[in-house]
């Protein structure tokens, strides 16, 4: 009897040499074979805008279904491919043990049985490995090095001596997450349990929840739009400038209500220091859904015993929630507290949109994309800059990752796996 | 009492949250002045708007000493939809006046007349009522030119589709966006689901050396913000692409069409990054589920003969459908709604841009079309909200099983 681990390793070898040629060619092939779609979409386009007569340009039409053709077979192909990585491994795998050991059946299935699990996690590992771990740890080496790769601290000195350029504009970004990191998550939270209760006392509690739940959906983007409408505006004076002779109009409902005119122009999440606040009840906004839904089943959770002793004790509503509910519920609040935290250190989209990029109100994920972009102060170092500060923000979310993974291995023992 | 205090605040709560989709939808569906000139709260009352009119068309006037019209009739030969209708208030006309300050001279002053009152307008004598029909008086038989007139008009409530037919057939981009986002989210949706899948099957059920460390570093994973990766990954992709442009220049004869460049930044780089970004989610919450399928029906699949493979296809996947519903409603949502991936990694030429940033773009670029933006960002929105309410219960079972993942 041989041993079997060096048929595993081979085996195991050979499977990952085809793969690694094999995915790629088949993949550029398949796209170079259908091809020819594109155009037939756009046949179809043409055909369809002769039809009907479409209003927009005949070439726009072309482009347009050439781009859904292309969307389809892209999305055929690369479905497609990650079926075939599976299917063609397994095969490869259970031919490869067969033709190693022809004799024995109980060997073959030793052979697959031990390379089958690498097959199943091996692309798994190999993408977090390729796009999240190794970028993060080039990342961390790229923060503490010259643009010409020479070791240095240099790029932290930059944020945190208090003679250097960026000292000013981190300190602020810094300030303003600590702000962010308290006031949006205790906000959701706050409006989330006020939300939950309430909802579960009234009769159309559904439909509100729903209300307050949408948002969850929206890109950030979108609820930048959305809240534009608000806090923005100014009115643009109709067709000419009217010095005063007419009503002088104000389209953000907020900015109106706070008797704003309309050569008042500047939108309320500009205003200095005080537009972070118009800022985060965007995300406030947004996010408060997500606390209410886990509140709600966490309260719908609360033993129905403690409740009734409660009430024969003759417990008012407010006594309640907290004292006999919020304290049974109290490790869901801390979870969805880190959740938040997480989300909130990463915000980029909301400010980013709304242009809200001066120094007052820089975060260190918008400081991250002004380091790239504008900043000419940290001279070739711009992309070992943009490091240093991604660091930091990592540095700010290891806590979290802390309570998370004990969480998670807690989780598992209960499980029981 | 506590109970009507309920009421209350749950239905103030709700209006705070409501008033903004409020505002989206009627802004949307407004016309260009309404949306520019007036609050959207107004568009539900008469408003006082201002407008542009010609006073007839040119070249078609006889030399009449009246002439006669009607302002509203006038508006609405012009613009497309939104029939304007509702009371004329008053037109702003340029006139000089003797100047207080330089005596003998006059100077140009803007003026706004109310109904009724006569004003001077080429010479002749213009009077409007109210309900719009005016007159234009001269001394002898005239055809003057066509004079463009300021009015204001408390003008009716009107909404229709016309910001919609604009962005969505005559404006390339929102079309180009809604297909490139379908491009980028269908793929990065599924592949990580099948991968994850396979993956949390074997985490769950397969015997490996190093399974659960393995384990425990992928769900770490979940929490490291996605931008310490952006920078490595984006230098990777443009040493493949210079690769490929390599291999392109060596395998085509793209020189003579000077399209050898294989762009670094596409659609596929989007798919893998998305992937990749989803997957711990993806693996923690289908490893929990499956976990908790019932052992015995591995146990005697086993007995009976099948592969993994089978297992997995035959059993799992099936058994699986509410917790792979929830994962790949969680990977629609974010993918579709994501800028800062796509802005770093997704393809920049113009007509590929996602979503998300096509509408970043646009609140620089619609300003001062209102209407438009928020009809697109209306349009942004109906997808993922129309997955999000019909799936909404494999959604919450998803938050619930694992609320970790911040993006």
């Amino acid at each position: 009897m041989r041993a079997l681990s060096p048929i595993i390793a081979s085996n195991g070898f050979a499977i990952f040499l085809t793969i690694v040629f094999l995915l790629p060619i088949t993949a550029i092939f398949a796209f170079v074979v259908t091809t020819p779609l594109d155009d037939a979409m756009a046949n179809l386009g043409l055909w369809m805008h002769a039809q009907w007569q479409w209003s927009f340009p005949e070439f726009d039409t072309q482009e347009r279904f050439a781009k859904m053709g292309f969307a389809l077979r892209s999305v055929v192909i690369a479905v497609g491919i990650s079926f075939f990585y599976f299917g063609i491994t397994n095969w490869l795998n259970a031919s490869l043990a067969r033709v190693r050991c022809k004799n024995s059946l109980g060997r073959q299935s030793n052979i697959v049985e031990a390379i089958q699990p690498w097959i199943f996690v091996g692309p798994t590992l190999v993408l977090l490995l390729l796009f999240l771990l190794v970028p993060a740890l080039s990342t961390l080496s790229l923060s503490f090095q010259e643009y010409d790769g020479t070791p240095s601290v240099r790029n932290y000195a930059f944020l945190w001596d208090p003679d250097s350029l960026g000292y000013l504009q981190f300190r602020l970004a810094m300030r303003n997450s600590l702000m962010w990191l308290i006031l949006v998550p205790s906000t959701c939270i706050i409006f989330g349990l006020l939300i939950a209760v309430l909802a579960d006392s009234v009769s159309w509690g559904v439909v509100a929840k729903t209300f307050i739940f949408v948002p969850l959906a929206i890109s950030f983007v979108g609820a930048a739009v959305i809240w534009r409408n608000i806090f923005a505006g100014g009115g643009i004076e109709p067709l000419e400038t009217l010095n005063g002779m007419t009503p002088s109009y104000q389209i953000g409902l907020l900015k109106s209500l706070l008797g704003h005119t309309a050569e008042y122009n500047e939108p309320l999440y500009s205003l200095k220091f005080w537009g972070n606040f118009f800022l985060m009840w965007i995300l406030v906004w947004v996010q408060t859904g997500f606390a209410m839904v886990i509140f709600s089943a966490a309260l719908r959770g609360v033993p129905e015993d403690t409740i009734e002793a409660a009430k024969i004790d003759g417990a008012n509503p407010f006594q309640m929630f907290f004292r006999v509910k919020l304290p049974q519920i109290y490790s869901t609040v801390l979870v969805v507290w880190t959740t938040l935290v997480v989300l909130v250190l990463k915000v980029f989209d909301i400010p980013y949109a709304l242009s809200a990029n001066d120094d007052d109100k820089l975060l260190l994920a918008t400081m991250m994309e002004n380091a790239r972009n504008n900043w000419s102060i940290g001279g070739d170092n711009v992309d070992n800059l943009y490091a240093s500060i991604a660091v930091m923000l990592m540095l700010t979310v290891v806590p979290n990752m802390v309570f998370n993974g004990w969480r998670i291995r807690r989780e598992q023992k209960e499980l029981g796996n | 009492m506590t109970k009507t205090l309920s009421h209350i605040v749950l239905a103030l709560i709700v209006f705070i949250w409501v008033v903004p989709f409020v505002a989206l939808v009627s802004t949307s569906m407004r016309s260009e002045v309404a949306a520019k000139t007036s609050g959207f709260w107004t568009s539900f009352t008469p408003t006082e708007l201002g407008h542009r009119f010609a006073t007839h068309e040119r070249g078609v006037m006889e030399p009449a000493v009246i002439m006669r019209g009607n302002i509203l009739e006038r508006i609405n030969s012009e613009a497309s939809g939104y029939a304007v209708s509702g009371d004329v208030k008053s037109i702003l006309i340029k006139t000089r006046i003797a100047d207080p300050e330089n005596p003998g001279k006059t100077k140009l002053v803007r003026k706004l007349v109310p109904a009724g009152e006569v004003m001077d307008v080429r010479g002749g004598a213009f009077v409007f009522e109210t309900n719009g029909d005016f007159t234009w008086t001269f001394d002898q038989a005239t055809a003057p030119k066509p004079k463009n007139l300021d009015v204001f008009i408390n003008q009716d409530p009107a909404f229709g589709a016309d910001a919609y037919i604009e962005v969505l057939f005559d404006n390339k981009n929102v079309p180009n966006a809604l297909i490139s986002s379908f491009i980028v989210t269908i793929p990065a949706t599924i592949i990580p689901i099948t991968i994850a899948a396979f993956a949390a099957y074997a985490f769950a059920w397969m015997q490996f050396p190093g399974r659960d460390w393995l384990f425990v570093i992928v769900v770490s994973l979940m929490v490291v913000p996605t931008q310490l990766a952006f920078l490595p990954i984006l230098q990777g992709f443009s040493g493949i692409a210079s690769w490929a442009t390599a291999l392109n220049q060596w395998l085509t004869d793209c020189e003579l069409t000077d399209s050898c460049q294989v762009a670094s930044k596409s659609f596929a780089s989007l798919w893998i990054t998305h992937t990749a970004f989803g997957l711990p989610l993806a693996i923690y919450l289908l490893r929990n589920y499956i976990v908790g399928l019932p052992k015995e029906l591995l146990q005697s699949a086993r007995i009976d003969g099948a592969s993994h493979l089978q297992i997995f296809t035959r059993i799992i996947v099936p058994l699986s459908v509410p917790a792979l519903a929830s994962f790949s409603i969680f990977q629609f949502l974010w993918v579709w709604n994501d800028l800062i991936v796509a802005l770093y990694i997704g393809p920049n030429n113009s007509s590929d841009l996602v979503f998300p940033i096509r509408l970043q773009k646009q609140l620089g670029t619609f300003k001062d079309q209102l209407h438009l933006l928020n009809a697109s960002a209306v349009i942004s929105m109906i997808v993922p909200v129309v997955v999000f309410l019909s799936m909404q219960r494999y959604f919450i079972r998803g938050l619930l099983a694992g609320s970790v993942k911040g993006g």
